[in-house]
């Protein structure tokens, strides 16, 4: 499993700093529109200062006194009207606007991410688990809606509130100002340890939910193969016991949320009360007027609002937070990206091949090649045999700069193929690879893929080519039958067909057939034979194949025996040279022969 | 069984909880009602220049009213929303069990980052529903219950009608508008669910992607659900963003009434300078309630759509005979006894025997209008093994797929031990059966738990011998951690051959009374195949076997052996009956073997004297 984890452990070291610069970034191509809900954030605030003060000066100034004067209530009652009215005017705009930031930026995270995904390398793959990249891509962007679609603005707004609120009180009166926000300490005190304990949490809380995520991903996939072994229950249990880790940090959560906010809100009772304490001598003596105490009571409640939607939003501040690191953790992942501008573009290669000595590993020193060396001319066909497992995909991984050896030197037409760009490279190099993959979609859209240049014709010409014709159009819709997640209701041969006729299609100078033909019928396979020679149309063709007959023409044959080069030559120099390949043939003939 | 009957079982099975929380939650806004009343009282003993023992007593109310609000409400918070929190992985297991029923051709026809998404996102959003809605619903009532009752009570009715005249209006425009929250929900669920869908196979298939080099068209592709994803949200907050300032200018208005009318009741001396003062207060906390309701409605209308999504998948029926397993919904999620027994009973089955029979079948897999199968009659003799050979597509998948009883058949059609296949027990049925599939899958965890899948009830010993069988016992020792090796999804850090094997000795180790190859040697070289051949002579000693295949070397010693083309069977016999026919079968043993030995001997090789001729 260590490796699967890979990509959740290192976040807490995590600088918090250049994180949150980094997000503010985003804001960059908003700023107009921000300003302007900042604009609007203040001007909301007004609206809410004023209407407790119209209040206040129809109390002091008509009531306390016993003056009734209904043309001013009238009057009064009209603007105040009117202030609500654009309160509520901007307080939708204010809405819309932020909300249409914060998906924008959401946009342009999701997709700056899926870019970036896109541009990993395979060993990226190979270690993360779909699911968990899935979860950053989705339920990780989402969280950060919060971020950036409020809480920003609206703390914003909150703060500039707290700032009038206490510049008015302070105006009005400075002792009862004092007293009021005297709260304030023990309020960051609290916020404080809230948020160290919520941040552990809630760390713990995204990596599992992406491990559900992983978990139902790849249980999905397999759920057919768990059924006909009957682990319904097995794998029951396994999701419950994930499951139930994940119920237990979301209970905290709430523990932690339902301690930090109602105690805010005992803070503000408490101070209230104080200045009503501290006042109560003061307006029996007469000194104050009680309209005063009434608007401080009022500015209190109204300054606690803000604080206490801040404590609020701040649970979901902590876990957008959190996501973001996730986000920016595989963002910052650079060392695993492979760099599509760099390098020299090719156009067409000639189709010559040459390792010279390489050595590679997947995990460090399990050497899986050693001191391969070999060289493959224009045109040639070469084939590639050996047990399983003795490196044969792997010499193929290398060719299209999957990954990168360690030692020695891959030349293409004489060049080094890092020098080469890397889509440029791929583009001339077309795999059928052992484990097939089909798209959901169509036919058509399966052997193209998303490249235009491929016209009908093409298809048809490269279904033809690797005799898939005739299944296609036999299927009701031929080439627009529609494929479903991986293909799965067509037989394997069927897909492996498919898959064929992409490569074809895809008329590359280096063609290559990992077990190309493995789940095919031997007719159609020996039809695929005699097609070969239009099929490659002089590119240069690698075959790996267990079926030696199916070999026996190439122009070379590279014998592999765990991770080395045996012996190279064809058949018949091979044969004459009586060693392993000649071993291999025999034991196969004799083998068939009498079983 | 739906979202809802669920959500109802769940409700009942925890009503104490329920009970305590709600009784709680209502105490709890009692108290926060009364603080206003109370300052209200404080005010006027103030304007009336009362002692200041007496102020001091009531601030000491005050303080106590507010920390027993704050022990309440942590005690209700934690009965109702921790319910929901539990509700929220009940309900994930629920969908789980029940995903685990459904029928092959529910997962032919769903994508896996769809399904990923319900039980991420559809759920969390009804947990929302029941955590904040439900609670702030109760909230509400209750709050504004007691405040109306107050004022009425001690304040002007009058006053107070002015007070709730807006509610009326705007709980009939929420309602209204509740049906566009609902639909445009569910627009963004879904956009969310499609980004997921498409996430999710892009990188299963990245390895294409990378090889024809086709990111730049996926990114372009992407884009298009993402700009959905903007879109559908852009269209709910349309209608949802106007909750808050709607509600916001209704009380507006009454509070304009209220200062031209209340002022005069205040100086003709009708209400007190207190009520006034109290008033505005009240009017604050109907009003909060009232948006939190539109809020409601919104999370809702969430719920809801989420709840549809959902019962569109609850509804689907399971496979016959299939039954979910039965989530206990229990709060602090431990484990029964009873289903440690369940686990442990479910190791024991009663095996099949007997010859198994395929009378007169015909088969259309559901979706399709072309038959796979068609006039199948077959029967295998216990023990015995099949042979099963044919052209591309022609349906030898499609008949293991029928034994393992993964498509249904129409009874009568096919028999094991003289028992339709339908009345066989499921459990029965696929514990008797070991299958190699012809796409090799493998759970990215370690070698051995592939192996004995997830069943941890068998010896190293077996877990050697089952895989020495398979022939891939010295590729596992090879690898630094053995059988502890973890390995990549679907196994993409083995190489072909290797998770081929791995798959074989998944099967081998149950030893099965019936084992089934499913072109299970076609990424291996011949030598392995050899080796695997002659051990499953062993291994299939005394056990029935279906060997399909496309090389005649894997079938040659079946006690009998098919082959089929298009959909149905076109010869059948012993290898030497198969050979006299001189049909298809002959042909393939020709273009196989007898070429490829003239071609050999009319080499000018010497011929190895091991060679027989
Ligand atoms: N992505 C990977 N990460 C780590 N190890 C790998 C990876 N892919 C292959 N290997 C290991 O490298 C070795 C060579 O694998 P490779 O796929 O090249 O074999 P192969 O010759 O193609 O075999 P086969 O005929 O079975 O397909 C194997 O031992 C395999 O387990
Ligand atoms: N789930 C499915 N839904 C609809 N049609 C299917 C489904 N699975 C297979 N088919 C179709 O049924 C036919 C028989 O398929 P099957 O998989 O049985 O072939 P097969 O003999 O195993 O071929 P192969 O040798 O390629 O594995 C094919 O035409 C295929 O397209
Ligand atoms: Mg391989
Ligand atoms: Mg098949």
């Amino acid at each position: 499993m260590e490796f699967s984890r890979g990509i959740d452990s290192n976040i807490t070291y995590r600088k918090r700093r250049s994180l949150i610069i980094k997000l503010l970034a985003y804001f960059k191509p908003y700023m107009p529109l921000l300003m302007l809900s900042i604009l609007f954030a203040v001007l909301i605030n007004v609206s809410v200062i004023v209407k407790p003060y119209i209040i206040k000066y129809i109390i002091d100034d008509y009531l306390a006194v016993g003056i009734n004067a209904p043309d001013v209530f009238l009057y009064v009652g009209l603007i105040y009207f009117g202030v609500v009215l654009i309160g509520a005017g901007l307080s939708y705009s204010q809405t819309y606007i932020l909300t249409y930031i914060g998906q924008k930026i959401m946009y342009d995270i999701r997709n700056q991410l899926f870019t970036h995904i896109q541009n990993m390398s395979i060993k990226f793959f190979d270690r993360t688990s779909s699911g968990r990249i899935l979860t950053r891509v989705t339920n990780d962007v989402e969280a950060l809606n919060d971020i950036f679609s409020g809480v920003l603005v609206n703390s914003i707004k909150d703060i500039i509130m707290i700032i009038g609120i206490v510049i008015t009180m302070f105006s009005i009166n400075k002792n009862l100002a004092l007293i009021s926000i005297c709260s304030i300490p023990v309020i960051a005190i609290i916020t404080i340890i809230y948020r160290k304990a919520a941040r552990k949490n809630f760390i713990k809380m995204k990596a599992l939910i992406g491990r559900i995520n992983g978990f139902l991903a790849e249980n999905i996939s397999g759920m057919r193969l768990v059924r006909i072994f009957h682990r319904e229950k097995e794998k029951f249990e396994e999701f419950e016991e994930l499951d139930k880790e994940y119920f237990d940090t979301s209970l905290r959560e709430l523990i932690l949320h339902s301690l930090c906010r109602p105690i805010i809100e005992v803070i503000n009772t408490l101070t209230i009360a104080l200045l009503i304490w501290y006042s109560a001598g003061t307006v029996v003596e007469g000194y104050l007027e009680i309209g005063v105490l009434y608007a401080f009571i009022n500015y209190v409640k109204e300054f606690f609002a803000p604080i206490n939607e801040i404590a609020d939003v701040y649970t979901s501040l902590q876990s957008a937070v959190v996501s973001a690191e996730r986000i920016f953790d595989v963002l910052d992942n650079q060392e695993m990206l492979e760099d599509a501008e760099k390098g020299m573009p090719i156009d067409r290669i000639e189709g010559e091949i040459e390792f010279k000595n390489v050595w590679f590993y997947y995990n460090e020193d399990e050497w899986v090649l050693k001191d391969v060396s070999f060289k493959i001319r224009p045109g040639q066909t070469v084939a590639f045999v050996g047990h399983t497992g003795s490196g044969k995909s792997t010499i193929i991984n290398l060719m299209a700069r999957f990954y990168d050896i360690q030692k020695g030197q891959i030349l293409i037409d004489g060049v080094d193929i890092k020098e080469y760009n890397l889509r440029d490279l791929r583009r001339q190099i077309a795999v059928v690879m052992q484990d097939v993959f089909l798209f959901s979609g169509d036919i058509n859209s399966n052997i193209r893929l998303r490249n235009k240049s491929i016209t009908d014709d093409d298809i048809k010409r490269a279904a033809k080519l690797v005799c898939a014709d005739k299944f296609i159009e036999s299927l009701p819709s031929q080439y627009s039958q529609e494929v479903k997640e991986r293909g799965c209701t067509f037989s394997a041969g069927q897909r492996q067909l498919i898959s064929f006729a992409r490569a074809v299609a895809f008329k590359p100078a280096v063609i290559v057939l990992d077990e190309a033909t493995a789940n095919i019928d031997t007719e159609t396979e020996i039809a695929i034979q005699r097609a070969m020679a239009n099929i490659a149309e002089g590119s240069t063709t690698i075959i790996i194949a267990h079926r030696l007959s199916t070999i026996r023409n190439a122009d070379n044959i590279i014998v592999i025996d765990n991770g080395r080069i045996k012996e190279m030559g064809t058949h018949e120099q091979l044969m004459e040279k009586g060693g392993v390949y000649r071993q291999l043939y025999e034991r196969q003939l004799n083998y068939q022969w009498i079983a | 069984m739906r979202v809802k009957q669920i959500l109802w079982d769940f409700i009942k099975k925890f009503k104490w909880r329920y009970i305590i929380g709600i009784v709680f939650l209502i105490i709890t806004s009692f108290i926060t009602s009364m603080i206003p009343r109370l300052l209200g009282f404080i005010t006027d003993s103030l304007n009336n220049k009362m002692p200041l023992s007496d102020i001091v007593r009531y601030l000491i109310i005050l303080v106590g009213a507010a920390v027993g609000a704050f022990i309440f409400r942590f005690t209700w918070r934690y009965f109702l929303v921790g319910n929901c929190r539990y509700l929220e992985c009940y309900l994930r297991e629920k969908l789980f069990a029940h995903m685990q029923t459904l029928p092959a051709t529910f997962y032919d026809n769903n994508k896996t980052g769809d399904l990923v998404a319900y039980a991420i996102n559809d759920i969390q959003a009804i947990r929302r529903t029941f955590g904040f809605g439900f609670t702030a619903i109760l909230d509400g009532v209750v709050v504004n219950t007691v405040s109306i009752a107050i004022m009425v009570r001690t304040i002007n009715p009058v006053l107070t009608a002015m007070a709730l005249l807006p509610t009326p209006f705007i709980v009939f425009i929420l309602y209204k508008l509740r049906r566009k929250i609902r639909e445009r929900f569910t627009a963004v669920q879904k956009a969310f669910a499609q980004i997921s869908e498409k996430v999710q196979e892009n990188i299963s298939g990245i390895r294409v992607i990378k090889a024809f080099a086709q990111e730049e068209e996926e990114v372009e592709d992407f884009l298009k659900y993402s700009q959905t994803r903007v879109d559908t949200h852009m269209r709910l907050v349309r209608v949802s963003a106007a909750f808050w300032p709607l509600t916001q200018f209704m009380f507006g208005i009454s509070i304009v009434f209220f200062i031209i009318y209340g002022s005069q009741l205040v100086t003709r001396g009708t209400i007190s300078l207190g009520d006034y003062i109290a008033f505005n207060s009240y009017v604050m906390i109907i009003m909060r309630p009232i948006v939190s309701i539109s809020r409601v409605i919104e999370i809702w209308q969430r719920g809801m759509a989420s709840a549809g999504r959902l019962d569109k998948i609850f509804q689907e029926k399971g496979e016959k005979g299939s039954k979910s397993i039965y989530v206990v919904p229990d709060i602090m999620m431990r484990k029964t006894e009873d289903r440690k027994h369940s686990l442990e009973a479910s190791y024991t089955y009663e095996s099949l025997k007997g010859d198994i029979e395929i009378r007169n079948l015909d088969f259309t897999y559901p979706g399709s209008d072309e038959k796979a199968l068609k006039g199948i009659n077959l029967k295998i003799k216990e023990g015995e093994t099949l042979g099963i050979l044919g052209t591309t597509g022609s349906g030898k998948t499609t008949i293991a797929n029928l034994l393992l009883r993964l498509y249904d058949v129409e009874d009568g059609r096919i028999l094991i031990g003289q028992k339709d296949i339908n009345h066989i027990p499921l459990k029965a049925l696929r514990e008797s059966i070991g299958y190699v599939p012809q796409d090799n899958f493998l759970f990215s965890t370690t070698i051995r738990n592939n192996i004995e899948f997830f069943r941890p009830i068998y010896q190293d010993e077996q877990v050697n011998l089952a895989s020495k069988m398979a022939g891939v016992y010295d590729d596992i020792l090879s690898f630094p951690d053995g059988f502890e090796t973890v390995v990549g999804e679907r196994g993409v850090t083995l190489s072909g051959g290797q998770k081929q094997r791995v798959s074989i000795a998944r099967a081998i180790i149950k030893e099965p009374s019936i084992l089934i190859l499913d072109d299970s040697l076609s990424a291996v070289d011949t030598k392995t195949e050899e080796k695997i051949l002659n051990n499953l002579k062993k291994v299939l000693e005394g056990r029935t076997g279906i060997i399909i295949a496309h090389r005649v070397s894997s079938v040659r010693y079946a006690d009998q052996i098919i082959f089929m083309d298009n959909g149905r069977i076109i010869e059948r016999g012993k290898h030497d009956e198969l050979m006299e026919m001189k049909g298809a079968y002959y042909r393939l043993y020709q273009s196989q073997i007898k070429k490829e030995r003239d071609y050999y001997a009319s080499g000018r090789l010497k011929v190895n004297p091991g060679l027989r001729t």
